[in-house]
């Protein structure tokens, strides 16, 4: 293991979100087992003082996850330097098994974390705990994937060792023959569609947040396009969107763009990115989850302002795109 | 409390404000200070580059105890006790500096891409 | 928006109010916590300060150094393997170094005695002269054109002039140089002709380092190769293990910081209570309670963390790490003097506030919502 500040806080921040969230799951389980809102028992009572308690913990350490995401690759990238081979963040999460697996769970967390909280968020504008149930069966399906984390994150700082040889993200995301797996597939995209997929799916996603205040059904296919926004904006920034940062018609990958040499311009297309399909599928998720009486006004609104808030996400991604295809220097089409 | 002493006295969230601002103005002018002070330090980590290079330097001079601890990458791999028998640490700085671990074969260092 | 911002902002005036009539508990309080953000944001940006120095001023450091091992141990290489070296195809130029260690008892430290390489033409000596780094220019009280005597383990006197100190900018990888010339070196320590400590290794295409070392290897299977990046790799690990280990002897601040934290926002007083009962009284709800306490927490530690960031910055940039130089120096007799420059490293920064102002938030969360949630009959009785 490699003794380091970031790794320190790391551990500790998933940790505690673990501790946290199971110790919530288990009072999810009495809740389930015996929330009765008509009675005025005393176990009644102590139930609704105790949601407070589990809204407010569980809202600070699903914030504190969503930093961890953006803590974790940053530090992979900084971390490049220790490891024979490593040039950026592929590196360093290659250079142990459970490197790319922690960083699909931590983006797995950061999503159910969003959608939870706005559950919660919703719930809370309700004078009746309107979706109080739905709420903590949610949170018994949020808590194991952050245990899943938090145990593939201790497995993958404990299996890192400085010095191990590791490959460079050419070899991952190079299309060349030499390339391997989904990173090289994703890379072979043909840059032209890949642009079309790209700045169609942006057209629509923006135009759908717009208009998805008008109806459920809007909402709903705002979540469904979301999401598959979120795949078609990664496959773009890997087939095309990265050779105009790098001005290299070979260099595919998704993690360089996060360092200072690139001026960390990935954050100007990963931050909008994942706030717009965070808030696209939360959107949907309000469109699906069955509206009470109690919440007739505060729902729809939610709603509404979450897919405005993905289109502008989207928005500002698709710009930055844009803008770095015109800055750049590489020509990809004569 | 008279009103005339409520409106005189700034509200919480204004002093709050205020404090933070104050804060986040000196770290700022703190970090101006740094990238205004950049050019000087770049010629002079330049000059210690080119020191460094003209002489072949490899470690930091920085605890001059021991060999190990005053050339750390180029230390002894194999000598235990290199500096007296049941000899662990006995500088202060053996407990800042790691003995060097992680060559590999010992003879290179692993591959390089 | 206006109506939601003026609400939160009303809650931050009630915050504040609140601190306000408690100054010694809350100002004691934020005090610890800057003091604890002081601490490990001084081990940090100190650390990363200096791995950054030393990283960039030994950027340039020789692309291989091959070392002659007998029975684990350096041994002086020889001529006829340097000869053996430098027909390897690949190497552009080996360079045979003269360097060691004396110890001067006069100055009472360590010196490392080298003797600069002969195409150095800014530091190229004529026998009887030297150059000496600023800790031994410090140390013995030198200036230039003064004399400088060493005294050699067998006893051998080597009398020299000063004829330059290095930079101070660059004290921090040659502080302890004595510079001199190859016939005073070997003389002074009775060093054979052909005999040399070590080989620096000048390759014509930096890709094939490591391939290079390789065969290197087999053809001089007794030598050990050093390559700058199992340099730079050690340099960064040293750093890295001084930081953590400082940082884990912190921890334990740290938890009595969490414990201090946790006992002084559980143990509520007879008035605090009261207060809290009466706001209830009049028509606060349990998430409004919360709130603002979360904005009693957020204003501790929006200013503990600055201000103690501040003050780390401070000690480390302006006053050189003072408070840690005797921990750092140990029996480091000429511990360079050397400036450290500032950088802004978001990662560090993000670092800092996971590691201070978590558990402090963590500490809190229960005690907050357990006034939160006092009936207020319960305390105005």
């Amino acid at each position: 293991m490699i003794f380091h500040p970031s790794i320190l806080a790391l551990l500790g921040s998933s940790w505690l979100a673990t501790a946290v969230l199971l110790a919530s799951a288990v009072f999810a389980m009495r809740l389930l087992a015996s929330w009765d809102r008509a009675s005025g028992s005393e176990r009644q009572i102590r139930l609704e003082r105790a949601t407070i308690l589990v809204s407010t913990a569980v809202g600070l350490v699903l914030a504190l996850e969503a930093a961890s995401l953006i803590l974790f690759v940053f530090n992979a990238d900084r971390m490049s330097a220790l490891f024979v081979g490593a040039m950026c963040a592929v590196g360093t999460l290659n250079a142990s098994v459970y490197g790319f697996a922690t960083l699909y769970a931590k983006i797995a967390v950061f999503f159910a974390s969003a959608l939870w909280l706005v559950l919660d968020r919703v719930d809370g504008e309700g004078r009746d705990f309107p979706l109080i149930r739905l709420k903590y069966a949610a949170l018994l399906a949020v808590a194991p994937i952050v245990a899943l984390e938090a145990g593939l994150e201790t497995a993958y700082f404990l299996d890192l060792k400085a010095d191990t040889i590791t490959s460079c993200c050419g070899k991952l995301f190079e299309d060349g023959p030499q390339s391997s797996g989904a990173g090289g597939e994703l890379a072979a995209l043909e840059p032209r569609p890949a642009l079309w997929l790209l700045f169609g799916g942006a057209a629509v996603v923006v135009l759908g947040g717009l208009v998805a205040g008008r109806s459920r059904v809007f909402q709903i296919a705002q979540g469904v396009f979301g999401g598959a926004m979120f795949v078609v904006g990664l496959a773009a920034i890997v087939s095309v969107v990265s050779l105009y940062v790098y001005e290299q018609p070979h260099h595919h990958c998704p993690f360089c763009l996060l360092k200072r040499e690139y001026d960390h311009f990935g954050f100007a297309l990963y931050l909008p990115l994942f706030l717009g399909a965070a808030a696209a599928l939360a959107s949907g998720m309000l469109g699906v989850v069955p509206r009470r009486a109690s919440l007739a006004v505060a729902q729809p609104a939610i709603a509404a302002r979450l897919a405005r808030l993905s289109a502008l996400g989207f928005a500002l991604f698709a710009l930055a795109c844009l803008w770095v295809i015109w800055r750049s220097n590489l020509l990809l089409f004569g | 409390m008279t009103s005339a002493s409520l409106a005189s006295r700034p509200r919480g969230s204004t002093l709050a404000a205020l404090s933070t601002c104050g804060l986040v103005l000196a770290l700022g002018a703190l970090i101006a200070a740094a990238l205004l002070a950049r050019p000087a330090t770049e010629a002079r980590r330049e000059s210690g580059r080119a020191l460094a290079r003209e002489l072949g330097l490899t470690d930091p001079a920085l605890f001059g105890e021991a060999r190990y601890t005053r050339h750390p990458s180029q230390a002894d791999l194999a000598s235990a006790f290199q500096d007296a028998p049941t000899g662990l640490d006995h500088f202060p700085a053996g407990s800042l500096v790691a003995a060097p671990r992680g060559f590999g074969t010992g003879h290179i260092g692993g591959g390089e891409e | 928006m206006g109506a939601r911002f003026e609400r939160q902002r009303h809650l931050l005036d009630f915050a504040v109010a609140s601190l306000a009539r408690r100054p010694a508990k809350n100002l004691g309080l934020t005090l610890v916590y800057a003091l604890v953000v002081f601490l490990l944001g001084s081990v940090m940006l100190f650390g990363s300060a200096i791995r950054r120095e030393a990283g960039v001023m030994l950027a340039d450091a020789p692309e291989i150094v091959a070392q002659s091992m007998v029975m684990g141990r350096h041994d002086l290489a020889t001529g006829a393997d340097l000869e053996a070296l430098k027909g390897l195809r690949g190497i552009r130029r080996v360079e045979p170094r003269l360097w060691g260690y004396l110890w001067d008892s006069a100055g009472a430290a360590n010196y490392t005695v080298m003797v600069p390489s002969p195409s150095d033409a800014a530091h190229a000596l004529a026998s009887g002269e030297a150059i000496v780094g600023e800790g031994v220019a410090r140390a013995r009280k030198l200036a230039v054109g003064k004399p400088f005597f060493l005294v050699s383990p067998a006893g051998k006197f080597l009398r020299t002039r000063i004829k330059a100190i290095l930079p101070q900018a660059s004290a921090l990888v040659s502080s302890d140089l004595v510079l001199v010339a190859e016939a005073d070196f070997r003389s002074f320590f009775a060093i054979p002709a052909d005999r040399y400590t070590d080989f620096a290794i000048e390759v014509a295409n930096p890709r094939e380092v490591s391939t290079i070392a390789e065969k290197a290897s087999v053809r001089l299977p007794t030598y050990r190769f050093v390559t700058r990046a199992d340099m730079h790799r050690t340099l960064e690990a040293l750093f890295s293990w001084r930081e953590g280990l400082a940082l884990a002897l912190l921890a334990a601040s740290l938890l009595a910081f969490v414990i201090l934290a946790f006992d002084k926002a559980s143990g509520l007083s007879a008035e605090e209570r009261r207060e809290i009962g009466i706001l209830k009284a009049i028509g606060w709800e349990t998430s409004d309670v919360i709130r603002m306490k979360l904005w009693e927490g957020t204003a501790i530690s929006g200013t503990a963390f600055l201000a103690g960031l501040l003050a780390a910055w401070v000690h480390v940039f302006f006053f050189s790490a003072g408070l840690f130089e005797p921990v750092l120096k140990g029996w480091s007799t000429l511990w360079p003097r050397f400036p450290l420059s500032p950088e802004v490293d978001a990662l560090e920064i993000a670092t800092l506030a996971l590691l201070t102002v978590v558990p402090y938030t963590a500490a809190v969360v229960v005690p907050i919502w357990k006034t939160a949630v006092t009936d207020p009959d319960a305390v105005m009785r």
